[in-house]
């Protein structure tokens, strides 16, 4: 049984940092086959969730954010751990998206993105201090039935 | 860290619309440099935007927050008889970006255009 390969990324919390992690989940999205829209998903829940570790969590002092990246069949499966403040998402007021733009505060887009661009996002705080965030994006991989043809 | 470059141009529709091509990436790293733009040309007179985000590969929550501030700088009022704004509009959006969009529902109060000439002639 050969083992699914894992991909790690670990760079200094920063706004200025959010293209290169982009970059790597458009790379290893590439590499695991990951249909395009998924990539797009997946590339916009993991700017967001990094966003919030700079600005909610680190406060834009110096941190750590290190990202894990993995499929499973046809799921991919993404990790993201800092060590700042624990973070409660629940805390955060959904955006009043049937409120008139002009009416409407700003903010909670984040997470709201978070949450539709993924199937399962969970927010987890680690012992001894930090966070976890778990995202699963299902059914985004063309899993190989070449066996099947012959 | 990625930069966004703009192109300003003045198009001539029913009233004069100022055209701001975005290129770039608009993250939580360069989404205030859209914003300044945008109030720089409002500060100069501009009252009708058209957005051509068709140089913007990624638009992440940000963004939104950009545009959102540059509808209530532009001091909307809708267009009779709809929701949508008369002074802000959109052009040209990257299949990714239009999902967004979507998502967010911003499409509910923004026309979005994929032809420029069409865009200008709407306002």
């Amino acid at each position: 049984m050969s083992e699914e390969p894992v991909f790690d990324l670990s760079v200094k919390a920063s706004l200025e940092n959010l293209q290169e992690i982009r970059l790597f989940i458009e790379r290893v999205g590439a590499f695991l086959v990951v249909n395009e829209s998924a990539l797009d998903d997946l590339r916009l829940a993991v700017d967001e969730a990094v966003t919030n570790v700079v600005i909610h969590g680190y406060k834009e002092t110096e941190g750590i954010v290190e990202l894990h990246m993995h499929a499973e069949g046809d799921a991919v499966f993404i990790r993201i751990r800092d060590r700042a403040a624990s973070f409660d998402p629940s805390q955060v007021k959904a955006p009043q998206l049937d409120t008139e733009l002009k009416d409407r505060p700003f903010g909670g887009m984040g997470i709201f993105l978070i949450r539709k661009m993924t199937d399962e996002a969970e927010f987890l705080p680690l012992p001894g201090g930090g966070n976890e965030i778990r995202l699963v994006k299902r059914g985004v991989i063309q899993t190989d039935t070449s066996d099947s043809l012959v | 860290m990625t930069t966004l470059n703009f192109m300003v141009g003045q198009e001539q529709g029913n009233v004069p619309v100022t055209v701001l091509r975005v290129e770039g990436d608009i993250d939580a790293a360069t989404h205030k440099s859209l914003h300044d733009k945008a109030a720089e040309i409002i500060e100069a007179g501009s009252t009708h935007i058209l957005l051509d985000l068709g140089g913007v590969n990624y638009m992440g929550s940000a963004g939104f927050r950009a545009i959102h501030a540059i509808s209530n700088m532009l001091n909307d009022g809708d267009t009779p008889g709809t929701m949508k704004s008369a002074h802000l509009k959109l052009l040209s959006p990257t299949d990714a970006v239009a999902r967004v969009i979507k998502t967010l529902g911003f499409d509910v109060y923004l026309d979005i255009y994929q032809d420029r000439g069409e865009a200008i002639n709407s306002f």
